[in-house]
């Protein structure tokens, strides 16, 4: 469907993507990840055109756009700010792209009604101002107009962080829902791991330009290639020489564990490594509850699932138990 | 194939446009900027001496050996004493209704705002008819204070008590606005530090009104050293009457006045130039911004101590009564007729609209004894040629350059914004704010000297002679009002997400149809505002027309300055005074008619525009049910 190769971005001196390459299937919901600064709007900005790489091939559905104006790719965008017209209402908001095409009035009426209904718009809100809806029906009018002109992939770019927590969630699923729906390939981009996760078929995680890996949620969070996506998806705990050691693993590489897989017992339970320690803190989260312990020379952070019964006080002897299985190892 | 011809011809028409764009811009910048003020600035150095020949330093020599330094000084004195005089009324009006609790503040901010739509010509004449020699106000105080010097309005005294009172408005607007910035949660700590009421004004409120106080101090010193009005009304040798004085002089009557003009607004140029410079270094050094994330309303403090309550409120009503008292006299005295007028003395038995429509006969005695009739002389405003032509003019020339300004800015500032952070964009800037930096007076008088002949790049002409004067006039208040215009449409322009210009032209959208359909819908209300208000301000503008001082240019602020000039007896300028009171009210009324409309009206945004359709939809339905109901209710009773 969209294939990058190769891309190459500047500004002035400044390499910004440095040989980018990601091959989005048709109908996929696929994620850019990443920090601030790593380039995955840069990347998404090379799909829509609004920026011109100095090296590499954008090719969609074989052909190649990379030169392409902006407005001729057949691209639509849901922007961070929904970069929704304040001075018009939602219908001409949704309606804008069709009269620039110069679409005849009934039809950009049927079309801008069938579209309103599928993204949850009543007829009264398309009469309304855009500054008269919240955030998540600014949502729904945005996607509409990005929509409504039939592109044939759907670029969004951070919508859903100018929300709430609440609300974010919700809309969450609700695009989910829409992509499935309309089964339009999907770009997305955040930095929020829980939302790529969640919402993605497969998920690019970016890092200083480079992409660090690409694959689907389970096998970025289960088996991250790199140290870097280890570290960005998830919390984790880095094992300390004492307990590297202990379980006998290779001193010349970094090692880590993420914090669910360190079990918390009363008991010793034949896991390959158990070790004496003692509650340093809780944390009380509700459904889980993240506790630090001293063990193996080192404070390991756990997440355990509130049962209600194994709960553990500050201060009591526990056994911290870890399996050759769960650790990941980095060269150093 | 078609399409490519299209772009091509859409690409050749756009780069013609902006070519001729370019052109034009520079043709204004460097015929209507540059070359007048540098005329102004080489005639000083260019003067001969009276040997014939040419002395650079003969001005300046005249100037420390005649009395040219007194006005200069004059001047200064006056813009000490105003920076004075105004912090402390400025300051204290918005403390007494924003920060205070005092009985009846909303009544009283009412009261003390009145100078933001009565204001420039009309107040300095307005309080002349209270206050002069045989003014109301001071005959009325001479009965009770006989030894009262009648002449106590005039000079200086009287251009600083009446400025005082006229420059308050950005005290009321900006200052208001910053105290009401102030995050209430910082007043409630300090007392519950246990500090008082007045400790706390001063070490917590007071230091986050510093730099606002520091700007309007430095406006009001302006203001002060560019007086022209008060000065030119009230006489008080000021350099601005001094400048128009010289500028209509002749070489046969004194030594080089014109040149001796030329250094007093490059005295006046310098001055202004130096104290926005500091106050430029002042604004870039920061504000104290509240950190607050959660800011909490200002709660009016209570003034506990018994005796300082009383005196606030006294205060608080005393400068009410100060501010009120014209505006209420000048309105009522608009109703009068011709004798009570006249007599300044009210009749409440008799009112008359004649200040404003239609006209009277007048009847006096001659010196003869006999007693004659002069048909239609005490005329209204509006049926008095003079009066309607000032208005007709100035309401014309107002409104094509307060257009033609908006127009000219737009554009710039859209080449600025596409151009942000490039070095053309930062030219393009600084040539429409170079005006800001000189006064009002140099640029008209350079305007006036320097195209009082035939120049070839406006195709020979002489702008000023006869009607051109006009069009002169218009390029002035274009000039001056640029900078106000860009920084007012710039500030709108920031208030446009880039991404709606990504949205647009990834919708297919064109650059022009961008800016048509999305662009200029959002920063529209804005501009419609500052042409409302540039206009608000050309209207009754009174520097400019003074300079000009061309009969086939006087605008309403000069036809205003001649109602004040004494009423002959035998006709001449009769009812001048009734129509000068109408003219304020008129002028009262434009004013708050154009605040109501760029402050109310204007300020809405599309969802509140739609809300307020609905509601008078929803009303005239109603209206309309209701109607239909006692129609069908009186066609049942007459059956």
């Amino acid at each position: 469907m969209i294939k990058l190769d190769d891309i190459v971005v500047k500004f002035g001196e400044f390499e910004a993507l440095h040989n980018i390459s990601v091959h989005v299937k048709e109908g996929e919901f696929f994620t850019f990840l990443g920090p601030s600064g790593c380039g995955k709007t840069t990347t998404l900005r090379t799909i829509t055109g609004f920026i011109d790489p100095v090296g590499g091939t954008v090719l969609m559905r074989g052909e190649d756009i990379t030169h392409r104006p902006v407005e001729k790719r057949n691209i639509g965008i849901v922007f961070q700010s929904y970069a929704l017209f304040p001075t018009m209402t939602v219908r001409d908001n949704i309606a804008f792209g069709l009269k620039i095409k110069k679409v005849n009035k009934a039809e950009i009426d049927e079309r801008v009604n069938v579209i309103a209904k599928k993204v949850d718009l009543s007829q009264e809100q398309l009469e309304k101002a855009v500054s008269q809806l919240s955030g998540g029906q600014q949502q729904r009018v945005a996607i509409a107009r990005a929509l409504v002109t039939n592109p044939a992939i759907i670029c969004m770019d951070e919508p859903l962080s100018n929300l709430d927590a609440k609300l974010r969630v919700q809309l969450r699923n609700e695009l989910k829902r829409m992509q499935r729906e309309f089964g339009i390939t999907t770009i997305y981009v955040t930095h929020d791991q829980e939302e790529a996760l969640t919402l993605s078929d497969r998920i690019a995680v970016f890092n200083k330009g480079y992409i660090e890996q690409i694959g689907t949620p389970n096998e970025i969070y289960n088996h991250s290639k790199t140290e870097f996506v280890a570290n960005f998806i998830g919390d984790i705990n880095r094992l300390e020489p004492e307990i590297v050691n202990n379980l006998k693993l290779d001193n010349n590489k970094k090692h880590f564990i993420r914090l669910e897989r360190v079990r918390v017992l009363r008991e010793k339970n034949n896991n390959d490594l158990e070790l004496d320690g003692v509650v340093e803190s809780q944390e009380y989260y509700g459904l889980y509850i993240k506790y630090a312990i001293k063990a193996g020379g080192q404070v390991l952070k756990v997440i355990e699932k509130n049962d209600g019964i194994n709960i553990y006080e500050p201060g009591e002897k526990v056994i911290a138990g870890i399996n050759l299985n769960d650790v990941m190892s980095y060269d150093a | 194939m078609e399409l490519n011809n299209n772009n091509k011809f859409n690409f050749n028409l756009e780069f013609a446009l902006k070519i001729f764009l370019g052109f034009l811009f520079l043709y204004l910048f460097l015929g209507f900027m540059i070359a007048p003020c540098l005329n102004t600035l080489t005639s000083i150095f260019t003067t001969r001496g009276p040997d014939g020949n040419i002395d650079p330093l003969a001005v300046i020599k005249f100037f420390w050996a005649g009395t040219m330094p007194s006005f200069v000084w004059n001047s200064l004195k006056l813009a000490v004493c105003l920076v004075i005089t105004v912090n402390i009324v400025g300051i204290s009006i918005v403390l007494l209704t924003e920060y205070f609790d005092i009985k009846g503040a909303n009544i009283l901010r009412l009261g003390y705002m009145t100078t933001l739509i009565y204001s420039g010509v009309a107040l300095v004449t307005g309080y002349q008819f209270l206050y002069d020699s045989n003014g109301m106000i001071t005959t009325w105080l001479a009965q009770y204070f006989p030894t009262l010097n009648r002449q106590w309005f005039s000079g200086f005294n009287a251009v600083l008590f009446t400025m005082t009172f006229a420059c308050t408005s950005n005290h009321a607007l900006f200052l208001r606005n910053a105290i009401r910035g102030i995050d209430y949660n910082t007043v409630e700590a300090a007392r519950n530090m246990g500090a008082s009421p007045f400790r706390v004004l001063f070490s917590v409120v007071m230091p986050t009104l510093l730099p606002t106080l520091f700007s309007l101090t430095v406006m009001t010193f302006i203001t002060g050293l560019c007086a022209m009005s008060a000065p030119t009304l009230l006489g008080y040798n000021s350099i601005n009457p001094e400048i128009v004085r010289l500028a209509g002089s002749s070489i046969a009557d004194e030594a080089f006045p014109q040149a001796r003009a030329a250094l007093l607004s490059v005295i006046l140029a310098m001055f202004t130039i130096i104290l926005l410079s500091i106050l430029n270094y002042y604004e870039r050094k920061g504000h104290y911004l509240s950190v607050s994330k959660t800011k909490a309303k200002l709660i009016k403090q209570k003034i506990h101590n018994k005796t300082a309550n009383i005196m606030a409120h006294i205060y608080a009503y005393v400068l009410f009564i100060i501010y009120m008292t014209p505006v209420v006299m000048i309105i009522l005295f608009s109703f009068q007729n011709y004798p009570a007028i006249r007599s300044k003395m009210l009749n409440v038995k008799d009112w008359t609209l004649v200040n404003y429509f239609g006209s009277q006969d007048y009847e006096y005695m001659t010196s003869r004894g006999r007693l004659r009739t002069r048909t239609g002389s005490i005329s209204g405003v509006f049926s008095n040629s003079d009066a309607v032509g000032g208005i007709r003019l100035s309401f014309i020339m107002s409104a094509i350059a307060a257009a033609v300004a908006c127009v000219i800015v737009v554009i710039a500032v859209s080449y600025i914004f596409k151009h942000r952070n490039k070095m053309r964009a930062v030219v393009t800037e600084s040539c429409l704010l170079f005006p800001w930096l000189l006064p009002t007076i140099l640029i008209c008088y350079s305007f006036r000297i320097f195209f009082n002949k035939e120049i070839w790049y406006v195709f020979g002409n002489n702008l000023y002679w006869r009607e051109n004067v006009r069009f002169l006039i218009i390029m002035a208040y274009i000039v001056v009002k640029l900078p106000f215009a860009l920084r007012m449409i710039k500030a709108a322009f920031y208030a446009i997400d880039d991404e709606l210009d990504d949205a647009a032209r990834n919708l297919g959208a064109s650059q022009v149809y961008t800016f048509l359909k999305v662009k200029l819908p959002i920063i529209l209300p804005s501009v419609l505002a500052v042409f409302a208000l540039n206009f608000n301000a050309l209207f009754t503008e009174y520097d400019m027309g003074a300079t000009f001082q061309s009969s086939y240019g006087k605008t309403y602020a000069m036809i205003i300055q001649n109602m004040t000039m004494e009423e002959g007896r035998e006709g001449y300028n009769i009812n001048a005074s009734g129509r000068r009171c109408a003219s304020t009210v008129f002028i009262m009324l434009v004013s708050g008619l154009i605040l109501w409309l760029v402050y109310g009206l204007g300020a809405r945004d599309l969802g509140e525009r739609l809300e307020a359709r609905k509601k008078w939809r929803r009303r005239w339905g109603k209206f309309k049910g209701t109607a239909r109901a006692g129609a069908m209710l009186v066609a049942n009773i007459f059956k």
